[in-house]
């Protein structure tokens, strides 16, 4: 009998637990751990953000799911890290502190057979002084709550341009390394959309501020894609867009304060500058949970698991850009020293950013974190999971089940209005996510045939699609195994 | 704002039934990219 305990119930975590739960027998035990009581679909989001969607349509109670599919669940945060237990606990452990109901504040020691640590990143605001959610008129859409008060407020803002209030919006990231611009990227379309249909789009100046250098990098040191019979790139792509929308730019800002309606940042030119607003999302940068390890007799031991986030089969050696590999990527997410235990999704350490990193006259480092966000989420996971049920069915270690970044597609459906037939998306994929520049030397590092964008209806059906088929997925309904990560 | 969309292409954009057929293209094409595989690098040729 193996036990196998998986740290977070996000799209890694939950991606995890029913693939284990489906292939291995009940002779073995799946528990989740974590503080969350729902399961939500984060890429909806955006369509909370902005009034379209309900946030119950995005979330449902894991807690039903779980006791009827047989996987184990406890609302609990983990603490600590023992990977070769204590004096007491001969077998590894995570040390866990209920949050609810009538254990809530105790501690336990979840032993384990397996680990998956799909805990995904803390929503660092305090990295970026005064970006609070709801606070000095920024908001976040990085949770179904936070999604909810940016609605309520830009209904107000709404509400108020119909009275004849002329508004600035500002919409992008609000770090100097921020991640996750593709999310942006949908809620300024979806608002500049939002603000047509309540007749107001001539009452607001809407800007987008990022930390990428050039629009359309997407943390992906952007992208050379086929559009229509032209290949162009993605830059160019979201410049159309964003003229046509008549949407402004800022681009290489590190947003590094924010006051009641006014954000201050650093460009790579190293001049410090504001920009007024009535209303911001602004994306924080993303960080490890500060977890710490300890070896069986409590020594320190944190470094041989955590880089911030947790170490796995990636290659850290610093080295200059010039010499980054696709190879540097990892491939079956298992930790080094502890080779029970993974980390798929955002919880792995990434080796280093893909796009280029670009430093200010000041020193500061203004580089996208690297995504790792849905689609890569969700595969990494369930390879994690393929290769420790194979490891358990062959009673030996097997990591024939790789995935890295740099062999791996993605799609990113940005939704650019809702509608069902005044809605509009973006539809992006791209071969690799990481550039392998030995494999496609021509062009840039990616499958010219894999990597394309569309703009046009169709894309928001598929976006419409993939929540509706994700959330089935998600319930483990019949034959959900189907649809793929 | 600047119109950097033609009305051609808008009207291509938004045309429910040239959409329908895209969107059938689209998800088959997505699906081919995704789901088409994944694997390593480090002894790939």
């Amino acid at each position: 009998m193996s036990k196998i305990v998986i740290l977070g119930a996000g799209i890694s975590g939950h991606v995890a637990a029913s693939h284990l739960r489906r292939k291995l027998s009940k002779n073995h035990k799946v528990v989740v751990v974590s503080p969350n009581s729902n399961y939500q679909w984060i890429p909806s989001n955006i369509w909370v953000g902005i009034g379209r969607m309900k946030s119950e349509k995005i979330l449902f109670p894991l807690a039903p799911l779980y006791k009827k599919k047989g996987i184990g669940f406890k609302q609990a945060k983990a603490i600590s890290f023992f990977p070769e237990g204590d004096k007491h606990e001969h077998k590894p452990y995570v040390l866990s502190e209920f949050v609810v109901g009538d254990k809530k504040g105790q501690q336990e020691k979840v032993t384990y057979d397996y680990l998956i640590n799909a805990t995904g990143p803390k929503l660092n605001f305090e990295g970026t002084e005064g970006l609070i959610p709801g606070k000095n008129k920024a908001y976040s859409v990085c949770t179904y709550t936070h999604a909810d008060h940016a609605w309520e407020a830009l209904n107000a803002l709404i509400q108020d341009m119909k009275k004849g209030k002329k508004a600035k919006i500002l919409i992008g990231t609000g770090h100097a390394k921020s991640t996750c611009q593709g999310a942006a990227f949908e809620y300024i379309l979806n608002v500049e959309h939002e603000l047509h249909r309540h007749n107001v789009r001539d009452m607001a100046e809407i800007t987008w501020i990022a930390n990428e250098y050039k629009l359309g990098d997407f943390g992906m040191d952007g992208m050379l894609l086929s559009y229509g019979s032209m290949t162009m790139k993605s830059n160019e792509l979201v410049e159309m867009i964003f003229e046509d929308r008549g949407i402004k730019w800022i681009t290489g800002a590190a947003v590094n304060k924010i006051e009641e309606g006014i954000a201050h940042y650093e460009n790579l030119d190293g001049e410090y500058k504001t920009e007024s607003y009535d209303f911001a999302m602004l994306i924080p940068s993303f960080s490890g949970h500060g977890f710490k390890a300890y070896d069986k007799n409590e020594n320190d031991i944190t470094e041989k698991l955590f880089k911030g986030f947790m170490i796995v089969d990636a290659d850290y050696t610093q080295k200059p850009y010039e010499e980054w590999s696709v190879k540097d990527w990892p491939e079956t997410y298992q930790n080094p020293n502890y080779k029970n235990i993974f980390a798929p999704g955002i919880a792995f350490a990434p080796p280093h950013s893909i796009s280029k990193p670009r430093i200010s006259k000041n020193g500061t480092d203004i580089t996208p974190a690297p995504p790792r966000t849905g689609m890569p989420s969700g595969i990494t996971a369930k390879l994690v999971a393929e290769n420790i049920i194979d490891s358990i069915k062959n009673g030996k270690e097997s990591l024939h089940n790789k995935g890295s970044m740099g062999n791996m597609g993605a799609a990113c459906i940005a939704s650019a209005g809702f509608g069902i037939m005044k809605g509009s998306g973006v539809s992006i994929t791209t071969f690799p996510i990481v550039p392998d520049y030995e494999k496609y030397p021509k062009t840039q590092g990616r499958h010219l045939g894999k990597t394309f964008g569309d703009i046009g209806l169709a894309g928001h059906w598929l976006k419409l699609a993939l929540h509706y088929a994700f959330i089935y997925k998600a319930k483990m309904r019949p034959f959900w195994w189907l649809i793929p990560e | 704002m600047t119109e950097r969309i033609s009305g051609y292409q808008r009207f291509k954009m938004t045309n429910p039934i040239i959409q329908f057929f895209k969107f059938i293209y689209l998800s088959i094409k997505i699906m081919f990219i995704v789901a088409g595989g994944h694997g390593g690098t480090r002894k790939a040729v």
